[in-house]
C-alpha cells in the first residue's frame, strides 16, 4: 500500500487523470454554454461521435491533423445546429430531439465507417505529439501532468480562462445568460434571442466536436463504432457537478478522470476487491456527485423550454 | 403559416422514415434458400438443420460465420438448411418451437442468449437436437459448443513470461464475463508455469467499446513496469496497442489487429467459428451428438494464432520454439488448461 505515496505513482496517476478528463472538459464547457442560452443538448454523445468520425476521416484522407481537428469541429457544429434547428425553430422537445440524434448519429457513423473499412482496410492516423512547456513541465508531480501535454490541452486551458472572463466581465456573457434565464426580458431589451441560441449551440458543437476529435486524433489514432463509449452522457453530468462554472467543470472532469485512473491503478496493484466495483466506480461517483448538488439547483430558469416570441 | 407548412412537411418526412425503418426491421424474416425443397415435397434428406441468428446473416462477422458454415455443409452433405435471422430474445422460444414442430433434426442457436429458450423447447421435443454456440447450457438433447480460448490465454502467458525483462506482464480484458475471465485466468496460469517469479497483472476495463479506457488500463500497468501485455477486449484493444507502441513494449491482439502496430503486436489470436458450427452439424449427421457442454480448441483446429508478421526477426528463436512446443503439448493433451470462470486474486 505504500506504493500510493511515491512521487512516481502520483505523477503517472495525475497524468492519466488529465488525459482522461480532457475530452470531457471539451464537451462539458460547450454544453454549459448552450444550456446557459436555454438549450439542453442531450445529444452530446452524438455531437462527440460526429466530431470523432469527421475528424478521423479528414485526418486520414488528408494526412493533416490540423484539417482533422477543423473537420471534427465542423462535424460537431453540424449536429449541434441540427439540434438547435429542431429546438429553436421547430420548438420540439429538446430531450427527445437529443436522444433521437444520439441514435441517429451513432448509427450513421457506424455505417459510414464500414464503408471506409471496405475501401481502405483498417485505417489509422498519427496522434498529436506531446509538447512540453519548458520550465513549467519541471514542476514536480503537477508539471508532468499539466504542462507535458499537447496543443489541444493547452488550448483548453486558454478557453476555460476566456470563458471565466466572458461570463463574469463581458456584456455578451451577460446577454447569453439572460437568454437562458428569461428570454422574454432579453427580447424586450432588444437582444436577438434566437441568434444567441444558435451561436451558443454552434459553440457547443465546436467544443464537443473538438472533444470527440481529440479522443481520436489526440489519444487513440483509430475509429470504430461507438468509440466515444458514453462520454457525452458523463459530460452532461460534469456540467451539473461543476455547478455550471468553467473552473468547476474543469475540476469536475478531472475528478472523473482521476476516478478512472485510480481504479485502473488499484486493479493493476492487485487490490483484492471485485473488479465490477472498480469498473463501475466512475459511474457510482457520477450518481453520488449528482446527489450532492441535487438540492442546489443551478439550472437556468428557461432551460429546455422553447421561447415563442408571439405568445404571452 | 410558412412555419406550420414546414412543420407538416418535416413531420410527414419523419413519419415516412419511421415507416421505412419499421418495415426494414419488422418481424424476423424466415428465409428459405432458393432450391431447397419444402417439407413434404417428397425429397429426402439425411438431416434437416435450422439456424437461428441474433443479427443479419450478412453481418460480415459473428452471424455470417454460422451462415457460411451451414451453407458449406449443405454443399457437402445431403441436408436441408433453413435459417432465421434477427431473432429477438422474446421470439426465441417461438422460433425454436416452430422449427422443432416441423421435424427438424438439429436446431442451432448461434449465441449464448439462445440457451434458455433451447432448454425450454428441448423438453417438449426430445427427438430434436439443440446446439447452442458459445453457450453454457446442457440437457439430454441440448449441447453447448464452446471454444477453449483459455488455451490461447495460457500460451500467451507462457510467451509473456519468456519474453519479459522487467519481470512484470499484464492482461487487459474487457467486460467481466465467463468467456473473458477464463482467458485472463489462463494467462496467469501460463505465466506461473513458465516462470513463477514473473508477476502477472490483470485490469478489466468493463467495456469492449472503450478504447480510451483500454489504453489507460494498459498505461497503468506500464507505469507499474509491465513490458508485455495481452489484449482481450475486442476492438477496444486498439487503445491498449497504442499505449504499448508509445511505451515501446510488446503486446498481443485479436483477429486482424496486427496491422495497427506491426512493431508492437507480436501476434493475434484467431478463432474459427465456422468450423465450430460445422462440427455440430457433422455430429448430428454421424449420430454422435450428445448433450452437454463441449469444448473445442487447438486440437480440433478451431483455435490458432497469426504469425509474428514484421516481428519475425525480433522474436528470439527460443521463444518461438517455446510457443510451438506449448501449442503441441496442448494439442497432444499433455497440457490441459483448466477453465476458470471466477476472477482470482493476482
Amino acid at each position: 500500500m505504500q506504493e500510493f505515496l511515491t512521487i512516481g505513482f502520483l505523477t503517472t496517476f495525475l497524468s492519466a487523470a488529465v488525459r482522461t478528463g480532457m475530452p470531457l472538459v471539451c464537451a462539458a464547457v460547450g454544453e454549459d454554454t448552450s444550456e446557459k442560452a436555454g438549450i439542453i443538448n442531450v445529444g452530446l454523445e452524438a455531437v462527440m461521435i460526429a466530431g470523432a468520425f469527421s475528424g478521423f476521416v479528414a485526418a486520414f484522407l488528408t494526412n493533416s491533423l490540423a484539417l482533422g481537428f477543423l473537420c471534427g469541429m465542423a462535424g460537431g457544429v453540424a449536429v449541434s445546429l441540427l439540434h438547435a434547428f429542431l429546438a429553436v425553430y421547430l420548438r420540439q422537445d429538446q430531450n427527445v430531439s437529443g436522444v433521437a440524434l444520439n441514435l441517429l448519429v451513432t448509427g450513421i457513423t457506424s455505417y459510414l465507417y464500414l464503408l471506409i473499412v471496405n475501401r481502405y482496410g483498417m485505417p489509422q492516423v498519427e496522434t498529436l505529439p506531446a509538447l512540453p512547456i519548458p520550465g513549467l513541465c519541471r514542476i514536480p508531480v503537477l508539471g508532468e501532468a499539466l504542462f507535458n501535454r499537447d496543443l489541444v490541452t493547452y488550448l483548453l486551458y486558454v478557453v476555460i480562462a476566456a470563458l471565466v472572463f466572458f461570463y463574469r466581465r463581458t456584456a455578451w456573457g451577460m446577454s447569453l445568460c439572460a437568454v437562458g434565464e428569461n428570454p422574454r426580458a432579453a427580447d424586450t431589451v432588444g437582444l436577438p434571442v434566437y441568434r444567441i441560441q444558435y451561436l451558443a449551440a454552434a459553440f457547443n458543437g465546436l467544443m464537443a466536436g473538438l472533444g470527440g476529435a481529440y479522443l481520436i486524433l489526440g489519444q487513440l489514432g483509430v475509429f470504430y463504432e461507438n468509440i466515444t463509449a458514453g462520454r457525452g452522457y458523463i459530460a452532461l453530468a460534469v456540467v451539473v457537478f461543476g455547478r455550471r462554472r468553467p473552473l468547476g467543470i474543469l475540476l469536475a472532469a478531472l475528478f472523473f478522470g482521476a476516478a478512472d485512473a485510480l481504479q485502473f491503478r488499484l486493479q493493476a496493484l492487485g487490490v483484492a476487491l471485485p473488479t465490477q466495483l472498480f469498473t463501475s466506480l466512475p459511474y457510482i461517483l457520477t450518481v453520488l456527485s449528482l446527489l450532492l448538488v441535487a438540492k442546489r439547483n443551478t439550472d437556468p430558469a428557461w432551460l429546455g423550454k422553447p421561447y415563442v416570441r408571439s405568445r404571452r | 403559416m410558412k412555419n406550420a407548412k414546414l412543420k407538416r412537411t418535416v413531420a410527414l418526412l419523419l413519419a415516412t422514415l419511421l415507416l421505412l425503418a419499421l418495415a426494414a426491421c419488422a418481424n424476423p424474416a424466415e428465409t428459405a434458400e432458393p432450391g431447397a425443397a419444402e417439407d413434404g415435397s417428397g425429397e429426402t434428406y439425411d438431416a434437416r438443420v435450422a439456424l437461428c441468428l441474433l443479427g443479419p446473416a450478412n453481418d460480415g462477422a459473428w452471424s455470417s460465420y454460422a451462415y457460411n458454415a451451414v451453407m458449406s455443409m449443405q454443399e457437402q452433405y445431403n441436408i436441408d438448411v433453413k435459417y432465421t435471422e434477427n431473432v429477438k430474445p422474446t421470439d426465441m422460444e417461438a422460433v425454436f418451437t416452430d422449427y422443432a414442430s416441423q421435424g427438424f433434426d438439429l436446431i442451432i442457436g448461434h449465441s449464448f442468449s439462445f440457451g434458455d429458450a433451447a432448454l425450454a423447447v428441448a423438453e417438449q421435443y426430445p427427438d430434436v437436437s439443440f446446439a447452442i454456440i458459445d453457450g453454457s447450457v446442457s440437457a439430454d438433447n441440448v449441447a453447448s459448443y464452446n471454444m477453449k480460448t483459455q488455451e490461447q490465454g495460457y500460451i500467451i502467458g507462457v510467451m509473456a513470461a519468456a519474453m519479459t525483462e522487467s519481470g512484470v506482464v499484464g492482461a487487459v480484458p474487457g467486460q467481466e464475463g465467463p468467456a473473458i475471465i477464463k482467458v485472463a485466468e489462463a494467462f496467469k496460469l501460463g505465466v506461473e508455469a513458465q516462470n513463477p517469479e514473473v508477476e502477472a497483472l490483470t485490469t478489466y476495463t468493463g467495456s469492449f467499446d472503450d478504447a480510451a479506457r483500454s489504453r489507460e488500463a494498459a498505461q497503468a500497468m506500464i507505469d507499474e513496469g509491465a513490458d508485455f501485455i495481452m489484449g482481450c477486449a475486442n476492438q477496444a484493444n486498439a487503445g491498449m496497442i497504442r499505449a504499448c507502441q508509445d511505451a515501446g513494449i510488446y503486446c498481443t491482439g485479436e483477429l486482424e489487429q496486427q496491422p495497427l502496430a506491426e512493431d508492437t503486436v507480436v501476434m493475434c489470436t484467431l478463432t474459427d467459428v465456422e468450423k465450430l458450427v460445422g462440427i455440430a452439424v457433422e455430429e448430428v449427421l454421424n449420430d454422435s451428438f450428445t448433450g452437454g457442454v463441449h469444448e473445442y480448441g487447438f486440437a480440433d483446429g478451431v483455435l490458432s494464432f497469426t504469425g509474428y508478421g514484421a516481428l519475425e526477426e525480433e522474436i528470439p528463436q527460443e521463444v518461438k520454439d517455446l510457443v510451438e512446443e506449448t501449442i503441441q503439448k496442448i494439442t497432444d493433451g499433455e497440457i490441459e488448461v483448466p477453465r476458470i470462470e471466477e476472477i482470482t486474486a493476482d
